[in-house]
């Protein structure tokens, strides 16, 4: 029984990871029709910024993920005016190309940076919750809540989770009730309409890029708590989270929240009970499965709220 | 305007052909993975390889050409190996080949060496099948079959109390093989395998696999793959509350799992082909040589064994220079050479022992060693196993 809930729990915190890089793709995509291809990248570099804050500076680690989210989502901005701007009224093909021309730069950049090597966090370099381990000689267990036949849930995985859903109920709200949110909604379902109506599309666009550059800067932070860091984390973790977006209904923020779950719960029970080899490959068929049954993802451009 | 573009064009093309003249250099390319997730081991067999490249040169060169040594990337993945070995063996300057490390990617560079004819010699696949079915492929440390039941001979004898195992393997040729020679040897020394889960090497999460072996409590888990994954395994495991003993092979043994695992690599155990400390006065030499070379950073046993495979290859293109022969006979020639070191005696006498091939150009002589994890640093485990069951 325990074994069915920590795989549970391990499905849901790679969903939730998920769930937060894909609303970026999705986000940008409802507005824009582009996949934004170097979104994996931003997450990565998301993930090295709060790295490199945290072991060559002296600031807190929640001050180096603040500045990491702000750095992303400058950079995520920047992206969009260097690379998507100019290409607005291009061919969609185009600005397609250059999203996996900035995603190559990117990553390559990182590999000459910082090397292919793996990099975690050093244990002294992130708060106490994070450091859940058990005593070899006494059993003894620490940051993690025992469970009865031995296995221990770390709280890292419970903050994870938690933090994923106080961040996309945060966005949710966000898109539904502020005023941002409805200029985004506007723009989505028709730019031009929007941009006689007074608001400021190009602003906009900025600001989705910015949200979901921040957002993925948290995955990654996370991603390099209880994975690793390195520079094809980005490509690895972004086509899942992809594919989550797909499977949700491209363009739809609920839909790629609930895209990120399904990969996820697939990965942990596919990988934990078949076979951890063909871990990915079960997210994929799931994928598969659900685009074939409904072409638009589960919840598809019928639906009219995208944003 | 046109005609004077292709004009320059040409006599570039010509200063690149005759800047490269080959006249008084003597090449060999050397492929491995320079970048990935095993580049670890990359950097190390490039520094062993160049180490072994100055001392040649410093001491007169090969017939009085400088050995020129040029480095292949194939990025730890069979399809970019495949890649690399056609360029390498369609390259005229090339006489040969050092490498591939990881067994897929020997793997897929043997059909290419093979039907072109140049030889590729291995300082770390360890697959079963890496030299089987190809006279151009040679090796010079011990095959997984060994290896594999050198791990099952050795738990039982020296780690107390081990009665079921748990293996997590990569899902690569090197895993699988490795995994093979394991499984088929436990049961011979008491061991019962109560799980075996595969990973795949682009994975940074294993808590799906790993809660799957905790639910089963072996007393040991057997990781075989890579010290990049093996690092996030261990840490990952202890996460989950895994408190059994950990066993590696020598794919973990790499500097670098300890940066990756920290604290949870401590007390783990992996196996090697080859340890400085064992090796005597020559082995000492060279790794204060690399030391002074390369800043401080200390050898470990892949930098060792492709210092050895270029010293190898270097004696092998000596012994068999011909200025006069063509580009096929040249590189048979040193093909020749390797495969008539097949006994004791005919043997090439290196830092990391004594290397000469059987009929399958394998290495069989070669001992395992055992490595732990102490206080943060590989030692050499206090107790050794060196009259392990023979290969043959």
């Amino acid at each position: 029984m325990s074994v069915f809930l920590l795989q549970l729990i391990n499905g849901l915190v790679q969903g939730g990871i998920y769930a937060l890089i894909a609303v970026g793709y999705t986000m940008v995509y409802g507005i824009i029709q582009l996949i934004n291809f170097a979104h994996g990248e931003i997450f990565m570099l998301g993930a090295y910024f709060a790295l490199i804050l945290v072991t060559a500076t002296p600031l807190p680690f929640w001050a180096a993920v603040l500045l990491s989210m702000v750095f992303c989502a400058v950079l995520g901005m920047l992206i969009d005016y260097i690379a998507y701007r100019p290409l607005r009224n291009a061919p969609r093909l185009s600005a397609l190309i250059t999203a996996i021309g900035v995603s190559l730069t990117l990553l390559n950049l990182a590999r000459m940076l910082w090397s292919s090597r793996q990099r975690t966090f050093p244990d002294d370099s992130k708060p106490a919750i994070f450091q859940s381990k058990i005593d070899l000689e006494t059993g003894e267990v620490f940051n993690a809540i025992p469970l009865p036949d031995g296995a221990i849930l770390p709280y890292t995985d419970i903050f994870i989770i938690l933090l994923a859903v106080v961040l996309m109920f945060a966005l949710n709200r966000l898109v539904h009730l502020t005023k941002i949110g409805k200029a985004m909604r506007a723009c989505a379902q028709n730019p031009v309409a929007a941009n006689l109506m007074g608001i400021k599309t190009n602003q906009v666009i900025s600001v989705t890029f910015a949200i979901g550059s921040a957002l993925g800067a948290v995955a990654g932070v996370m991603v390099g708590l209880r994975e690793a860091i390195m520079p094809t984390m980005g490509y690895h973790k972004g086509i899942a989270a992809f594919a989550a977006a797909v499977l949700g209904g491209i363009g739809n923020i609920t839909g790629a929240m609930l895209g990120g779950i399904i990969i996820g719960l697939a990965e942990a029970f596919g990988g934990g009970y078949i076979s951890g080899g063909y871990k990915l490959a079960f997210a994929y068929v799931i994928m598969i499965v659900v685009i074939l049954i409904r072409p638009s993802g589960l919840f598809g451009k019928s639906t009219a709220q995208r944003a | 305007m046109r005609n004077w573009l292709v004009g320059l064009m040409l006599l570039m093309s010509l200063a690149f052909v005759y800047g490269c003249d080959t006249g008084n250099q003597v090449r060999v390319a050397v492929a491995g993975p320079f970048t990935g997730t095993a580049a670890a081991f990359g950097e190390m067999i490039k520094r062993g390889a160049q180490l072994k490249e100055k001392e040649i040169n410093e001491a007169g060169g090969i017939n009085g050409k400088m050995l020129k040594l040029v480095f292949k990337d194939d990025a730890g993945k069979p399809k970019d190996a495949s890649n690399v070995a056609n360029s390498i063996a369609d390259n005229r300057r090339f006489l040969a080949v050092v490498g591939h490390f990881n067994s897929s990617c020997s793997l897929a560079g043997k059909p290419i060496y093979k039907q072109k004819g140049i030889v590729e010699l291995s300082p770390g696949s360890t697959n079963v099948k890496v030299c089987e079915g190809s006279d151009w492929t040679f090796r010079n440390l011990y095959r997984d079959d060994f290896q594999g039941q050198f791990v099952a001979e050795y738990v039982n004898k020296y780690i107390n109390e081990i009665k079921t195992v748990a293996i997590l393997f990569d899902n690569d040729d090197y895993g699988r093989g490795l995994r093979d020679g394991f499984t088929s040897a436990a049961g011979n020394f008491g061991l019962n395998i109560v799980a075996s889960e595969a990973y795949d090497r682009n994975s940074t999460d294993f808590k799906a696999q790993l809660t799957g072996i905790k639910a089963k409590n072996p007393d040991l888990v057997f990781i075989s793959g890579l010290y990049s994954e093996a690092g996030l395994i261990v840490k990952q495991g202890r996460e989950v509350g895994i408190t059994a003993q950990f066993f590696g092979a020598d794919g973990v043994d790499s500097p670098d799992f300890l940066t990756v695992a920290g604290d949870a690599a401590e007390g783990t155990y992996l196996t090697t082909p080859f340890i400085f400390s064992e090796g005597g006065g020559e082995a000492l030499r060279v790794a204060e040589a690399f030391k002074t070379e390369f800043n401080g950073i200390e050898p470990d046993t892949w930098a060792a064994l492709s210092y050895d495979a270029v010293g190898m290859i270097a004696e092998a293109i000596e012994k068999t220079f011909d200025q006069d022969a063509s580009l096929a006979d040249k590189r048979k020639a040193i093909r020749d050479h390797l495969a008539s070191l097949n006994t004791p005696e005919k043997g090439y006498t290196g830092i990391t022992g004594l290397t000469y091939f059987d009929k399958n150009g394998d290495t069989v002589n070669k001992p395992a060693y055992v490595k732990i994890v102490e206080n943060g640093k590989f030692i050499t485990a206090p107790q050794q196993l060196l009259n392990a069951g023979s290969q043959e």
